[in-house]
Protein backbone atom coordinates (compact mmCIF):
# COMPACT_ATOMS: atom_id res chain seq x y z
CA UNK A 1 0.00 0.00 0.00
CA UNK A 2 2.84 2.60 1.15
CA UNK A 3 4.59 1.25 -1.82
CA UNK A 4 1.78 1.66 -4.18
CA UNK A 5 1.65 5.16 -3.21
CA UNK A 6 5.12 6.13 -3.17
CA UNK A 7 5.50 5.03 -6.96
CA UNK A 8 2.07 6.77 -7.67
CA UNK A 9 3.48 10.08 -6.38
CA UNK A 10 6.82 9.06 -8.42
CA UNK A 11 5.30 8.47 -11.49
CA UNK A 12 3.53 12.26 -10.87
CA UNK A 13 6.35 13.96 -9.85
CA UNK A 14 8.58 12.51 -13.30
CA UNK A 15 5.58 13.64 -15.54
CA UNK A 16 5.02 17.33 -13.96
CA UNK A 17 8.96 17.79 -14.38
CA UNK A 18 9.13 16.46 -17.82
CA UNK A 19 6.01 19.19 -18.24
CA UNK A 20 7.94 21.94 -16.42
CA UNK A 21 11.36 20.76 -18.50
CA UNK A 22 8.98 21.09 -21.68
CA UNK A 23 7.98 24.22 -20.77
CA UNK A 24 5.00 24.76 -22.70
CA UNK A 25 1.65 25.69 -21.71
CA UNK A 26 2.20 25.29 -18.23
CA UNK A 27 -0.59 27.51 -17.17
CA UNK A 28 -2.63 25.90 -19.11
CA UNK A 29 -1.88 22.87 -18.09
CA UNK A 30 -2.08 23.82 -13.89
CA UNK A 31 -5.24 25.51 -15.83
CA UNK A 32 -6.60 22.41 -16.45
CA UNK A 33 -5.33 19.92 -13.98
CA UNK A 34 -6.85 22.91 -11.25
CA UNK A 35 -10.31 23.03 -13.39
CA UNK A 36 -10.77 18.95 -13.56
CA UNK A 37 -9.26 18.54 -9.82
CA UNK A 38 -12.01 21.24 -8.82
CA UNK A 39 -14.68 19.88 -10.35
CA UNK A 40 -14.16 16.13 -9.58
CA UNK A 41 -13.91 17.07 -6.50
CA UNK A 42 -17.41 18.80 -6.01
CA UNK A 43 -19.39 17.40 -8.82
CA UNK A 44 -18.25 13.99 -9.01
CA UNK A 45 -20.39 12.74 -6.49
CA UNK A 46 -23.60 14.22 -8.20
CA UNK A 47 -22.71 13.24 -11.55
CA UNK A 48 -22.07 9.84 -10.73
CA UNK A 49 -25.52 9.41 -8.38
CA UNK A 50 -27.38 11.18 -12.18
CA UNK A 51 -25.66 8.73 -14.27
CA UNK A 52 -26.75 5.95 -12.24
CA UNK A 53 -30.46 7.02 -12.16
CA UNK A 54 -30.13 6.79 -8.06
CA UNK A 55 -32.68 9.26 -6.27
CA UNK A 56 -32.31 9.93 -2.90
CA UNK A 57 -35.15 8.59 -0.64
CA UNK A 58 -35.72 10.32 2.72
CA UNK A 59 -35.85 8.40 6.30
CA UNK A 60 -40.23 8.21 5.81
CA UNK A 61 -39.74 6.35 2.57
CA UNK A 62 -36.91 3.91 3.54
CA UNK A 63 -37.60 3.64 7.15
CA UNK A 64 -35.83 0.07 7.58
CA UNK A 65 -32.69 0.57 5.16
CA UNK A 66 -32.53 4.32 7.46
CA UNK A 67 -32.41 2.33 10.46
CA UNK A 68 -29.65 0.14 9.47
CA UNK A 69 -27.78 2.52 8.67
CA UNK A 70 -27.90 4.73 12.02
CA UNK A 71 -26.75 1.91 13.78
CA UNK A 72 -24.39 1.10 11.81
CA UNK A 73 -23.02 4.82 11.68
CA UNK A 74 -23.34 4.94 15.30
CA UNK A 75 -21.18 1.78 15.98
CA UNK A 76 -18.91 3.02 13.88
CA UNK A 77 -18.84 6.82 15.21
CA UNK A 78 -19.43 8.64 11.56
CA UNK A 79 -22.16 11.04 10.73
CA UNK A 80 -25.19 9.23 9.05
CA UNK A 81 -25.01 9.25 4.92
CA UNK A 82 -27.76 9.82 2.96
CA UNK A 83 -29.21 7.14 1.38
CA UNK A 84 -30.37 6.63 -2.75
CA UNK A 85 -31.91 3.79 -4.68
CA UNK A 86 -31.05 2.97 -8.25
CA UNK A 87 -34.25 1.00 -10.09
CA UNK A 88 -31.98 -1.70 -10.99
CA UNK A 89 -32.15 -5.66 -10.70
CA UNK A 90 -28.59 -5.67 -10.91
CA UNK A 91 -27.38 -6.36 -7.10
CA UNK A 92 -25.14 -3.59 -6.49
CA UNK A 93 -24.20 -0.77 -4.28
CA UNK A 94 -21.62 2.22 -4.21
CA UNK A 95 -20.66 5.06 -1.97
CA UNK A 96 -20.27 8.75 -3.12
CA UNK A 97 -19.38 11.88 -1.61
CA UNK A 98 -16.29 14.24 -0.43
CA UNK A 99 -16.52 13.50 3.00
CA UNK A 100 -18.12 11.89 5.55
CA UNK A 101 -20.81 14.54 6.42
CA UNK A 102 -21.71 14.84 3.16
CA UNK A 103 -22.18 11.05 1.88
CA UNK A 104 -24.58 8.91 0.45
CA UNK A 105 -25.05 5.50 0.27
CA UNK A 106 -26.58 3.67 -2.71
CA UNK A 107 -27.99 0.35 -3.52
CA UNK A 108 -30.34 -0.99 -6.19
CA UNK A 109 -33.22 -2.08 -5.63
CA UNK A 110 -31.97 -5.86 -7.11
CA UNK A 111 -29.58 -5.85 -3.61
CA UNK A 112 -32.24 -5.33 -1.54
CA UNK A 113 -34.23 -8.03 -3.08
CA UNK A 114 -31.66 -10.55 -2.99
CA UNK A 115 -29.88 -10.28 -0.16
CA UNK A 116 -31.32 -11.47 2.94
CA UNK A 117 -30.88 -8.10 6.11
CA UNK A 118 -27.43 -9.57 7.46
CA UNK A 119 -26.11 -9.81 3.76
CA UNK A 120 -27.51 -6.20 3.41
CA UNK A 121 -26.39 -4.93 6.83
CA UNK A 122 -23.12 -6.27 5.89
CA UNK A 123 -22.86 -4.37 2.14
CA UNK A 124 -24.00 -1.30 3.71
CA UNK A 125 -21.21 -1.41 6.10
CA UNK A 126 -18.36 -2.10 3.50
CA UNK A 127 -19.65 1.05 1.50
CA UNK A 128 -19.77 2.68 4.92
CA UNK A 129 -16.01 2.06 5.65
CA UNK A 130 -15.13 3.42 2.23
CA UNK A 131 -16.52 6.81 3.09
CA UNK A 132 -14.84 6.82 6.79
CA UNK A 133 -11.62 5.91 5.22
CA UNK A 134 -12.06 8.74 2.80
CA UNK A 135 -11.84 6.45 -0.22
CA UNK A 136 -13.31 8.88 -2.89
CA UNK A 137 -10.81 11.69 -1.93
CA UNK A 138 -8.07 8.96 -2.02
CA UNK A 139 -8.51 7.96 -5.32
CA UNK A 140 -9.57 11.13 -6.35
CA UNK A 141 -6.32 12.51 -6.06
CA UNK A 142 -4.47 9.28 -6.98
CA UNK A 143 -6.34 9.67 -10.39
CA UNK A 144 -6.66 13.18 -11.26
CA UNK A 145 -3.03 13.81 -12.94
CA UNK A 146 -3.63 10.28 -14.46
CA UNK A 147 -6.46 11.97 -15.94
CA UNK A 148 -4.62 15.32 -16.97
CA UNK A 149 -1.64 12.50 -18.67
CA UNK A 150 -4.65 11.08 -20.56
CA UNK A 151 -6.09 13.78 -21.75
CA UNK A 152 -3.24 15.57 -22.90
CA UNK A 153 -2.37 12.35 -24.06
CA UNK A 154 -5.83 12.37 -26.58
CA UNK A 155 -5.09 16.15 -27.23
CA UNK A 156 -1.27 16.35 -27.70
CA UNK A 157 -1.52 18.53 -30.95
CA UNK A 158 -3.74 21.16 -28.80
CA UNK A 159 -0.63 21.84 -27.18
CA UNK A 160 2.20 24.69 -27.80
CA UNK A 161 0.45 25.51 -30.80
CA UNK A 162 2.33 28.44 -32.49
CA UNK A 163 5.72 27.32 -31.10
CA UNK A 164 6.04 24.21 -33.00
CA UNK A 165 9.08 25.21 -34.91
CA UNK A 166 11.32 25.92 -31.48
CA UNK A 167 10.21 22.80 -29.65
CA UNK A 168 9.60 20.49 -32.37
CA UNK A 169 11.46 17.22 -30.78
CA UNK A 170 9.94 17.92 -27.08
CA UNK A 171 6.37 18.12 -28.50
CA UNK A 172 7.19 14.69 -30.49
CA UNK A 173 8.29 13.46 -26.83
CA UNK A 174 4.78 14.62 -24.86
CA UNK A 175 2.37 12.19 -26.24
CA UNK A 176 5.00 9.36 -25.87
CA UNK A 177 5.80 10.49 -21.85
CA UNK A 178 1.72 10.89 -21.26
CA UNK A 179 0.57 8.11 -22.54
CA UNK A 180 3.34 6.19 -20.34
CA UNK A 181 2.36 8.10 -17.52
CA UNK A 182 -1.06 7.20 -17.77
CA UNK A 183 -1.07 3.49 -18.02
CA UNK A 184 2.06 3.07 -15.24
CA UNK A 185 -0.31 5.18 -13.15
CA UNK A 186 -3.69 3.44 -14.13
CA UNK A 187 -2.09 0.38 -13.10
CA UNK A 188 -0.99 1.40 -9.74
CA UNK A 189 -4.38 2.79 -9.27
CA UNK A 190 -6.01 -0.27 -9.94
CA UNK A 191 -3.59 -1.97 -7.29
CA UNK A 192 -4.54 1.16 -4.54
CA UNK A 193 -8.53 0.54 -5.42
CA UNK A 194 -7.87 -3.29 -4.85
CA UNK A 195 -6.43 -2.72 -1.61
CA UNK A 196 -9.21 -0.41 -0.81
CA UNK A 197 -12.08 -3.01 -1.38
CA UNK A 198 -9.90 -5.41 0.81
CA UNK A 199 -9.98 -2.60 3.79
CA UNK A 200 -13.38 -1.86 3.39
CA UNK A 201 -14.44 -5.33 4.00
CA UNK A 202 -12.40 -5.48 6.98
CA UNK A 203 -13.55 -2.27 7.93
CA UNK A 204 -17.62 -4.00 7.52
CA UNK A 205 -16.99 -7.17 9.28
CA UNK A 206 -15.30 -4.82 12.31
CA UNK A 207 -18.12 -2.57 12.07
CA UNK A 208 -20.77 -5.66 11.96
CA UNK A 209 -18.75 -8.12 13.89
CA UNK A 210 -19.70 -10.38 11.21
CA UNK A 211 -17.42 -11.12 8.48
CA UNK A 212 -19.39 -14.31 7.32
CA UNK A 213 -22.39 -12.12 6.41
CA UNK A 214 -20.17 -9.91 3.83
CA UNK A 215 -18.85 -13.10 2.68
CA UNK A 216 -22.28 -15.03 1.56
CA UNK A 217 -23.22 -11.42 0.50
CA UNK A 218 -20.18 -11.68 -2.45
CA UNK A 219 -21.16 -15.06 -2.90
CA UNK A 220 -24.37 -14.25 -3.80
CA UNK A 221 -23.84 -10.93 -5.68
CA UNK A 222 -21.14 -12.56 -8.00
CA UNK A 223 -23.14 -15.47 -8.48
CA UNK A 224 -26.06 -13.37 -9.31
CA UNK A 225 -23.76 -11.15 -11.53
CA UNK A 226 -23.18 -13.56 -14.14
CA UNK A 227 -27.18 -15.06 -14.21
CA UNK A 228 -28.63 -11.76 -14.89
CA UNK A 229 -29.90 -10.96 -18.69
CA UNK A 230 -27.35 -9.53 -21.03
CA UNK A 231 -29.45 -6.42 -21.26
CA UNK A 232 -29.17 -5.78 -17.94
CA UNK A 233 -25.04 -6.55 -17.84
CA UNK A 234 -25.04 -3.80 -21.08
CA UNK A 235 -26.83 -1.44 -19.25
CA UNK A 236 -24.51 -1.70 -16.51
CA UNK A 237 -21.61 -1.67 -19.44
CA UNK A 238 -23.29 1.79 -21.12
CA UNK A 239 -22.83 3.48 -17.82
CA UNK A 240 -19.34 2.77 -17.42
CA UNK A 241 -18.51 3.83 -21.05
CA UNK A 242 -20.45 6.74 -20.30
CA UNK A 243 -17.39 8.39 -18.73
CA UNK A 244 -14.43 9.08 -21.29
CA UNK A 245 -12.49 10.39 -19.07
CA UNK A 246 -10.95 7.13 -17.01
CA UNK A 247 -10.30 8.83 -13.45
CA UNK A 248 -14.18 9.14 -13.47
CA UNK A 249 -15.55 6.00 -14.38
CA UNK A 250 -15.44 3.00 -11.78
CA UNK A 251 -13.11 5.11 -9.20
CA UNK A 252 -14.37 8.21 -7.66
CA UNK A 253 -17.04 5.50 -6.65
CA UNK A 254 -17.08 2.01 -5.54
CA UNK A 255 -18.92 -0.54 -7.52
CA UNK A 256 -18.65 -3.36 -4.83
CA UNK A 257 -17.34 -5.96 -7.70
CA UNK A 258 -16.40 -4.14 -10.59
CA UNK A 259 -13.22 -3.25 -8.15
CA UNK A 260 -11.12 -5.91 -9.07
CA UNK A 261 -10.15 -8.08 -6.24
CA UNK A 262 -11.75 -11.54 -7.28
CA UNK A 263 -14.66 -12.81 -5.00
CA UNK A 264 -12.42 -16.08 -4.00
CA UNK A 265 -9.80 -13.99 -2.86
CA UNK A 266 -11.97 -11.85 -0.70
CA UNK A 267 -14.32 -14.80 0.93
CA UNK A 268 -10.72 -16.39 1.79
CA UNK A 269 -9.81 -12.97 3.56
CA UNK A 270 -12.78 -12.38 5.10
CA UNK A 271 -12.39 -16.10 6.66
CA UNK A 272 -9.20 -15.16 8.05
CA UNK A 273 -10.76 -11.79 9.32
CA UNK A 274 -12.98 -14.79 11.32
CA UNK A 275 -10.49 -16.73 12.53
CA UNK A 276 -8.79 -13.72 13.90
CA UNK A 277 -11.79 -12.77 15.57
CA UNK A 278 -12.34 -16.11 16.93
CA UNK A 279 -9.10 -16.14 18.16
CA UNK B 1 -8.36 14.70 12.60
CA UNK B 2 -5.20 13.88 14.86
CA UNK B 3 -2.50 12.17 13.22
CA UNK B 4 -3.64 8.66 14.10
CA UNK B 5 -6.75 9.48 12.63
CA UNK B 6 -5.03 10.57 9.51
CA UNK B 7 -2.36 7.68 9.52
CA UNK B 8 -6.12 5.13 9.99
CA UNK B 9 -7.71 6.56 6.96
CA UNK B 10 -4.77 6.36 4.52
CA UNK B 11 -3.74 2.81 5.52
CA UNK B 12 -8.04 2.36 5.62
CA UNK B 13 -8.15 0.74 9.25
CA UNK B 14 -11.26 0.92 10.60
CA UNK B 15 -10.97 1.49 14.65
CA UNK B 16 -14.30 2.16 16.44
CA UNK B 17 -15.15 4.21 18.86
CA UNK B 18 -14.90 2.78 22.50
CA UNK B 19 -17.85 3.05 25.04
CA UNK B 20 -18.22 5.66 27.65
CA UNK B 21 -20.46 5.48 29.89
CA UNK B 22 -19.18 8.17 32.46
CA UNK B 23 -22.04 10.22 31.93
CA UNK B 24 -24.91 7.50 32.28
CA UNK B 25 -26.10 8.37 35.71
CA UNK B 26 -26.78 11.46 35.08
CA UNK B 27 -30.42 10.44 34.36
CA UNK B 28 -31.22 9.46 37.99
CA UNK B 29 -31.07 12.80 38.56
CA UNK B 30 -33.06 14.19 35.54
CA UNK B 31 -36.10 11.85 37.16
CA UNK B 32 -36.68 14.36 39.76
CA UNK B 33 -37.63 17.38 36.89
CA UNK B 34 -39.41 14.34 34.84
CA UNK B 35 -41.60 13.74 37.47
CA UNK B 36 -42.60 17.50 39.05
CA UNK B 37 -42.22 19.56 35.52
CA UNK B 38 -43.91 17.07 32.99
CA UNK B 39 -45.85 14.86 35.05
CA UNK B 40 -44.05 12.02 34.16
CA UNK B 41 -43.18 8.71 35.80
CA UNK B 42 -40.41 6.60 34.76
CA UNK B 43 -42.00 3.45 33.35
CA UNK B 44 -40.03 1.12 35.41
CA UNK B 45 -38.23 -0.02 32.37
CA UNK B 46 -35.31 0.52 30.66
CA UNK B 47 -33.14 -1.45 27.80
CA UNK B 48 -29.65 -1.66 26.68
CA UNK B 49 -29.21 -2.19 22.79
CA UNK B 50 -26.06 -4.45 21.12
CA UNK B 51 -25.19 -5.91 18.53
CA UNK B 52 -23.99 -9.23 18.81
CA UNK B 53 -21.09 -10.18 17.05
CA UNK B 54 -19.36 -13.57 15.58
CA UNK B 55 -17.30 -15.13 18.41
CA UNK B 56 -17.66 -17.55 21.23
CA UNK B 57 -16.83 -15.06 23.46
CA UNK B 58 -19.89 -13.27 22.50
CA UNK B 59 -21.80 -16.42 23.38
CA UNK B 60 -20.01 -16.67 27.02
CA UNK B 61 -20.82 -12.96 27.43
CA UNK B 62 -24.59 -13.11 26.64
CA UNK B 63 -24.31 -16.46 29.54
CA UNK B 64 -22.37 -14.34 31.91
CA UNK B 65 -24.81 -11.32 31.65
CA UNK B 66 -27.55 -13.90 32.21
CA UNK B 67 -26.08 -15.16 35.63
CA UNK B 68 -25.52 -11.60 36.87
CA UNK B 69 -29.08 -10.44 36.66
CA UNK B 70 -30.02 -13.82 37.74
CA UNK B 71 -28.40 -13.00 40.83
CA UNK B 72 -29.35 -8.83 40.90
CA UNK B 73 -33.33 -10.45 40.72
CA UNK B 74 -32.78 -12.56 43.67
CA UNK B 75 -31.54 -9.30 45.43
CA UNK B 76 -34.02 -6.66 44.47
CA UNK B 77 -37.50 -6.93 43.04
CA UNK B 78 -36.13 -6.45 39.28
CA UNK B 79 -37.02 -8.94 36.75
CA UNK B 80 -35.21 -8.98 32.90
CA UNK B 81 -35.45 -10.44 29.74
CA UNK B 82 -33.31 -10.96 26.50
CA UNK B 83 -34.77 -10.15 23.41
CA UNK B 84 -33.72 -9.77 19.47
CA UNK B 85 -35.07 -7.12 17.33
CA UNK B 86 -35.89 -6.70 13.67
CA UNK B 87 -32.51 -5.65 13.08
CA UNK B 88 -30.62 -8.74 14.74
CA UNK B 89 -29.75 -6.38 17.67
CA UNK B 90 -30.07 -7.76 21.12
CA UNK B 91 -31.91 -5.71 24.18
CA UNK B 92 -31.26 -6.35 27.71
CA UNK B 93 -34.45 -5.04 28.86
CA UNK B 94 -34.81 -4.46 32.86
CA UNK B 95 -37.78 -3.91 34.93
CA UNK B 96 -37.71 -2.59 38.36
CA UNK B 97 -39.80 0.00 39.92
CA UNK B 98 -37.24 1.61 41.91
CA UNK B 99 -35.18 3.76 38.96
CA UNK B 100 -31.89 3.56 40.94
CA UNK B 101 -31.66 0.06 40.83
CA UNK B 102 -32.90 0.03 37.00
CA UNK B 103 -30.37 2.36 36.33
CA UNK B 104 -27.70 0.57 38.05
CA UNK B 105 -28.46 -2.36 36.67
CA UNK B 106 -27.86 -0.91 33.15
CA UNK B 107 -24.94 0.21 33.98
CA UNK B 108 -23.59 -3.27 35.38
CA UNK B 109 -24.17 -5.16 32.12
CA UNK B 110 -22.86 -2.35 29.96
CA UNK B 111 -19.67 -2.28 32.15
CA UNK B 112 -19.61 -6.19 31.82
CA UNK B 113 -19.98 -5.99 27.95
CA UNK B 114 -17.34 -3.29 27.86
CA UNK B 115 -14.63 -5.14 30.24
CA UNK B 116 -15.23 -8.29 27.88
CA UNK B 117 -13.98 -5.96 25.01
CA UNK B 118 -17.50 -5.74 23.20
CA UNK B 119 -17.99 -1.47 24.13
CA UNK B 120 -17.23 -0.91 20.70
CA UNK B 121 -20.96 -2.93 19.89
CA UNK B 122 -23.12 -0.74 22.48
CA UNK B 123 -25.53 0.87 20.70
CA UNK B 124 -27.08 2.47 23.50
CA UNK B 125 -29.39 2.78 26.38
CA UNK B 126 -32.83 3.54 26.79
CA UNK B 127 -35.23 4.44 29.65
CA UNK B 128 -38.93 4.49 29.29
CA UNK B 129 -41.37 7.85 30.55
CA UNK B 130 -44.94 7.65 30.83
CA UNK B 131 -47.18 4.56 31.33
CA UNK B 132 -49.90 5.50 28.50
CA UNK B 133 -47.17 7.50 26.10
CA UNK B 134 -43.92 6.13 25.09
CA UNK B 135 -41.14 9.46 26.14
CA UNK B 136 -37.61 8.22 25.90
CA UNK B 137 -34.50 9.37 26.88
CA UNK B 138 -31.85 7.28 24.31
CA UNK B 139 -28.22 7.42 26.21
CA UNK B 140 -25.21 7.27 23.18
CA UNK B 141 -22.21 5.44 24.33
CA UNK B 142 -20.08 7.06 21.56
CA UNK B 143 -20.70 10.02 22.40
CA UNK B 144 -21.51 9.84 26.05
CA UNK B 145 -24.89 12.33 25.70
CA UNK B 146 -28.56 11.42 26.11
CA UNK B 147 -31.32 12.91 23.46
CA UNK B 148 -35.05 12.29 23.78
CA UNK B 149 -37.00 10.55 21.48
CA UNK B 150 -41.02 10.83 21.61
CA UNK B 151 -42.71 8.36 18.90
CA UNK B 152 -45.92 9.29 17.63
CA UNK B 153 -46.03 5.95 15.15
CA UNK B 154 -43.52 3.17 13.50
CA UNK B 155 -42.32 6.06 11.56
CA UNK B 156 -43.34 9.79 12.85
CA UNK B 157 -42.23 11.49 16.56
CA UNK B 158 -43.27 13.99 18.78
CA UNK B 159 -40.41 16.79 17.36
CA UNK B 160 -42.10 19.46 19.14
CA UNK B 161 -41.94 17.91 22.50
CA UNK B 162 -38.57 16.46 22.48
CA UNK B 163 -37.47 20.32 22.58
CA UNK B 164 -39.57 20.81 24.97
CA UNK B 165 -37.57 18.14 27.14
CA UNK B 166 -34.35 19.44 26.33
CA UNK B 167 -35.14 22.71 27.57
CA UNK B 168 -36.18 21.81 30.43
CA UNK B 169 -34.00 18.98 31.04
CA UNK B 170 -30.22 20.88 29.35
CA UNK B 171 -29.00 21.43 32.92
CA UNK B 172 -29.30 17.93 34.47
CA UNK B 173 -28.45 16.18 31.95
CA UNK B 174 -25.46 16.05 29.22
CA UNK B 175 -27.79 16.22 25.87
CA UNK B 176 -26.45 16.11 22.56
CA UNK B 177 -26.32 19.29 21.38
CA UNK B 178 -26.47 18.35 17.53
CA UNK B 179 -30.08 17.76 16.69
CA UNK B 180 -28.60 15.88 13.84
CA UNK B 181 -27.35 13.13 15.81
CA UNK B 182 -31.15 12.80 17.62
CA UNK B 183 -31.49 9.81 15.68
CA UNK B 184 -34.97 7.55 16.13
CA UNK B 185 -35.02 4.51 17.14
CA UNK B 186 -38.42 2.87 15.15
CA UNK B 187 -39.43 -0.09 17.62
CA UNK B 188 -38.29 0.04 20.97
CA UNK B 189 -39.47 -2.89 22.83
CA UNK B 190 -39.81 -1.34 25.66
Amino acid sequence: MALTLFLLALVYLLFVGFLVMLDVGTLLILAIVGAILLVQYFFSDRMVLSTMGARLVSEETEPHLYQVLTRLSSIAGMPRPRLAIVNSPVPNAFATGRNPSRSVVTVTTGLVRILNPDELEAVIAHELSHIRNHDVVVITLATFLSTIAFTIFRNWFLFGIGDRDRRASSLMLLPLVAGTTWVVSHLLILALSRYREFTADRGSAVITGRPSHLASALAKISGLMERVPRRDLREVEGMNAFFIIPAISGSSFFNLLSTHPPVEARIAALVRIEQEMEA
Amino acid sequence: MGLRDLLDAVLGTTRLPEADSDRLFAISTAVVTMQTSLDLEPSGSAGLCFKPIESSGSAAVRAEIEDLLNITARETSSAFRIVTDAYHFNWVILEDPDFEDLVSGIHIVSQTLIERGLGAYLLCAVFRFGRDRRVYWIYNFKQGRYYPFVPLSDSTRDAAFEFRLRSLLERELPIENEVERWYPLWGIPL
